[in-house]
């Protein structure tokens, strides 16, 4: 035998399925509520959605370009290079571009929105070390951060073509700083009806989240390819109902049925507990905790839309990131086999020695 | 018995079986060969210590190494001849062996034991003569059968395993197609050893001739097993067939266990009515780069190089020749190994079969978590493994309780040598303890 063969540890064989077709699969899960946004927003909706992953690749290719080795060797090996970037391509700046393109209205100007792809890229995923090393969500900090420096177009006018028809007539567009979320969360009213919410039709909102339809058919597809679980945004979004008719209950207000429903599918909830809870990086990894991560993520998102009277998905998403470091080092699933056992009261003394030896341990 | 279907189920991966290139070979004998290197370290345990001098002649059966202590077995010659060399020599799995070599003579002179007769079938006896036959366990492990089989809590169920759930192996499902019978005897010989009464054969669902076959005996409960890896393993198995779990750092003989692969009931039947100590085994030779796919009955201690020589040879070159199955086998980087009594495969696998993507970041997609029979986080220990931190990575990987079945690693869509990790870790932990 000559030096051909390859030794590794087993197992020998490997399954198809590889990052990059995990991240294929979200993308045609996208492609409903993409295609959704351009019917409703039209050309608006097509710029934003072009320049944020336009803007999210190159970003990726320019870090890439200057980060990794030399930057004049690089320079010299350009081809080289380019071929590096595709084979480790992985389509994850593709899905971030993709998503922040579908969360933000499609008021926003094509630079706004490529400042807030470069930031989702650049600041939040590449500088803490790339696919899979992020912190939080990049896309739910790309929109926060959008939120906070174009406040004016985030959420201002909103051209809706299809729901000009029926809703308003004329020329097309609503004039309006709200969306109905706001006007829910604001004096309780809205003039949608709950098909028009479920639909996207006559309502105004972000580009991919106004049709919910689309995001059931999306979610629906990452459920059978077993990229999510069906129990996850099941869990998130039924325990921000549940407590948004809670809330409602108890403060007396007429029809709170009608109203937690309509605020459950309105704004980005659907959405975001579909496509930005549930990504991988930044949720819990072991069971328990991803039960724990929905949990709070529903009741953060019914509690602040209810006292702040704002938008909070992406707020609540990223606090949900963040408690997620600390859920994965207490939330360990116990072996299989695993008995408890009962602890025994140790002297104290020993107790004592324990909590010496652990401050030694510390200070080592 | 009926075949019942099995109540309890766990997740576990689906590879594709590729049981069809080899199981409806029936099985041949291939010819004894001109030496063998029969390696002392047949079992877990302590290596068996020669007691054969160079030069000496030594016949079929005879003993060359004795069992070194209770966790350890006797080691006999395979072929009839003259005993040329004993040296130290790197075997399969990497570590140093020592190995016994007998050039064969062409004679068939046989020094078996007596055959028991039915009057001698005391529990001692099967138990003694397991014990002298060097009967190991033949799923993989090699535990020696007669310490399974003198368990110190009481047991009441016998578990025969022809699981098979390994991939392109198929030399336990063709013993049960043509050994039904040696297979029965052998697992009540086994149970009457143990006291007990309750026979469970567990089969996965992909060989429904083999689950026929053992319908026919009425104190054998037949089981058909999901197809799922690692339903072979030893505490899933015995999960699925009864509902029971094993604690951890538990023997199965803990919960009221013991389970036997079908090859170790049928060594245990032909050394008890032949008295045939261990000399061959069953080998599948498979994979899409061997000319002719077979099911041999091995000498142990043959050359890897011969068997596959008798079954033609390579017909591609292979980018990977694995002992055992591709899941737990090792990766052999030479054919210059000798077969084990546990050896129980040997693939040649093309560059399209073991083809291994470079690793890529891992995403925490959590599919290795979901897919462990042992409800692990496999994730955590390659994460804390690869930066170095072994403590952290056994506290946050429980990685002490893997059972290395490779299913995290199967699945991971981003290619992380993730029992690298694992086995890393284990083995820094070993060292501190």
């Amino acid at each position: 035998m000559d030096n051909t063969v390859i030794i590794s540890t087993p197992p020998h064989v490997k399954s198809r399925r590889t990052t990059k077709m995990i991240m294929l699969d979200v993308i045609i899960a996208l492609l409903p509520c993409t295609a959704m946004g351009l019917a409703y927003y039209r050309l608006d909706a097509f710029i934003t959605i072009i320049t944020s992953v336009l803007a999210a690749v190159i970003c990726e290719f320019i870090y890439y370009f200057i980060a990794k080795g030399g930057f004049a060797r690089k320079c010299k090996d350009a081809k080289q290079v380019c071929k590096d970037f595709l084979h480790q391509f992985d389509f994850t700046s593709i899905v971030t571009g993709l998503i922040l393109a579908l969360i933000v209205p499609s008021s926003v100007h094509f630079y706004e929105v490529m400042l807030g792809s470069a930031f989702s890229i650049i600041i939040v995923k590449m500088l803490f070390g790339g696919t899979g090393k992020n912190l939080v969500n990049p896309a739910a900090t790309g929109r926060v951060f959008m939120l906070l420096c174009f406040s004016a177009t985030m959420g201002g006018i909103v051209t809706n073509a299809i729901g000009a028809v029926g809703a308003v007539g004329g020329d097309g567009v609503i004039n309006t700083s709200a969306t109905v979320l706001t006007e829910l969360l604001g004096d309780g009213t809205t003039n949608a009806s709950f098909l028009d919410i479920f639909l996207g039709t006559g309502i105004t909102g972000s580009i991919g989240e106004t049709c919910k339809l689309a995001i059931i058919v999306g979610g629906l597809y990452l459920i059978i390819r077993k990229v999510i679980k069906w129990w996850q945004p099941v869990l998130y979004i039924g325990v921000s109902f549940l407590m948004t008719l809670l809330l409602y209950g108890c403060d007396g207000t007429k029809n709170f049925a009608m109203m937690a429903l309509d605020q459950t599918f309105s704004g980005g909830l659907f959405f975001g507990a579909v496509f930005m809870a549930t990504d991988y990086v930044t949720s819990p990894k072991s069971r328990s905790g991803q039960i724990i991560y929905y949990v709070i993520l529903g009741l953060l998102t019914a509690l602040l839309r209810y006292f702040t009277g704002v938008e909070v998905v992406s707020f609540v998403i990223m606090i949900g990131n963040i408690i997620t470091h600390l859920l994965d080092r207490y939330c360990i699933p116990h072996p299989f086999g695993y008995v408890k056992v009962k602890k025994q009261k140790a002297p104290k003394a020993d107790k004592a020695a324990a909590k010496d030896a652990g401050a030694k341990e510390g200070t080592k | 018995m009926k075949a019942v279907k099995c109540k309890a189920f766990f997740r576990g991966v689906h590879p594709h079986d590729m049981k069809y290139l080899s199981n409806k070979c029936e099985t041949e004998v291939m010819p004894a060969p001109k030496v063998v290197a029969v390696s002392c370290s047949q079992s877990l345990g302590r290596p068996a210590v020669p007691v054969v001098e160079i030069g000496q002649d030594v016949s079929i059966g005879e003993v060359i190494a004795r069992q070194d202590g209770a966790i350890s077995s006797d080691v006999f010659a395979s072929v009839c001849g003259k005993v040329t060399d004993i040296k130290d020599l790197v075997g399969a799995s990497g570590a140093t062996e020592k190995f016994i070599f007998i050039e064969n003579d062409g004679r068939e002179d046989k020094k078996y034991f007596e055959p028991l007769k039915d009057e001698d079938l005391t529990p001692q006896n099967i138990k003694q003569r397991i014990r002298d036959c060097g009967i190991v366990g033949l799923g993989g492990a090699g535990f020696p059968v007669a310490i399974k089989i003198s368990p110190k809590s009481p047991v009441d169920t016998l578990i025969v395993n022809g699981a098979e759930c390994e991939p392109y192996l198929t030399c336990d499902h063709r013993l049960m197609l043509e050994h039904t019978d040696e297979i029965v005897r052998g697992a009540r010989y086994i149970a009457k050893s143990l006291d007990v009464t309750n026979i469970i054969i567990g089969i996965e669902a992909n060989k429904p001739d083999a689950i026929a076959a053992f319908e026919k005996y009425d104190d054998i409960q037949p089981v058909i097993l999901k197809r799922r890896y690692p339903m072979g393993g030893e505490k899933q198995l015995i999960y699925v067939c009864t509902g029971r779990k094993v604690g951890l750092g538990k023997l199965p003989a803990d919960s009221g266990v013991v389970v036997q692969n079908v090859a170790t009931c049928f060594a245990s039947c032909e050394a008890i009515e032949q008295g045939k100590p261990h000399v061959e085994r069953i080998i599948t030779v498979t994979g899409k780069a061997v000319n002719t796919p077979k099911n041999l009955w091995v000498r142990i201690g043959t050359s890897i190089k011969e068997v596959v020589d008798y079954c033609g040879g390579e017909k591609v070159k292979p980018l990977k020749v694995v002992q055992g199955g591709p899941m737990t086998g090792i990766a052999l980087s030479t054919y210059d190994v000798y077969t084990h009594k546990t050896t129980s495969g040997i693939l040649l696998m093309t560059p399209e079969e073991a083809k291994r993507d470079d690793p890529t970041p891992c995403l925490n997609c959590g599919k290795c978590a979901e897919v462990c029979p042992m409800h692990l986080l496999p994730m955590n220990t390659a994460f804390y493994a690869t930066a170095g931190d072994y403590e952290a990575a056994a506290k946050f990987g429980n990685t002490l309780s893997c059972i290395e079945c490779g299913a995290c690693d199967y699945i991971c869509p981003a290619r992380r040598p993730l029992i690298q990790s694992i086995r890393a870790t284990k083995a820094a932990m070993r060292g501190k303890k």
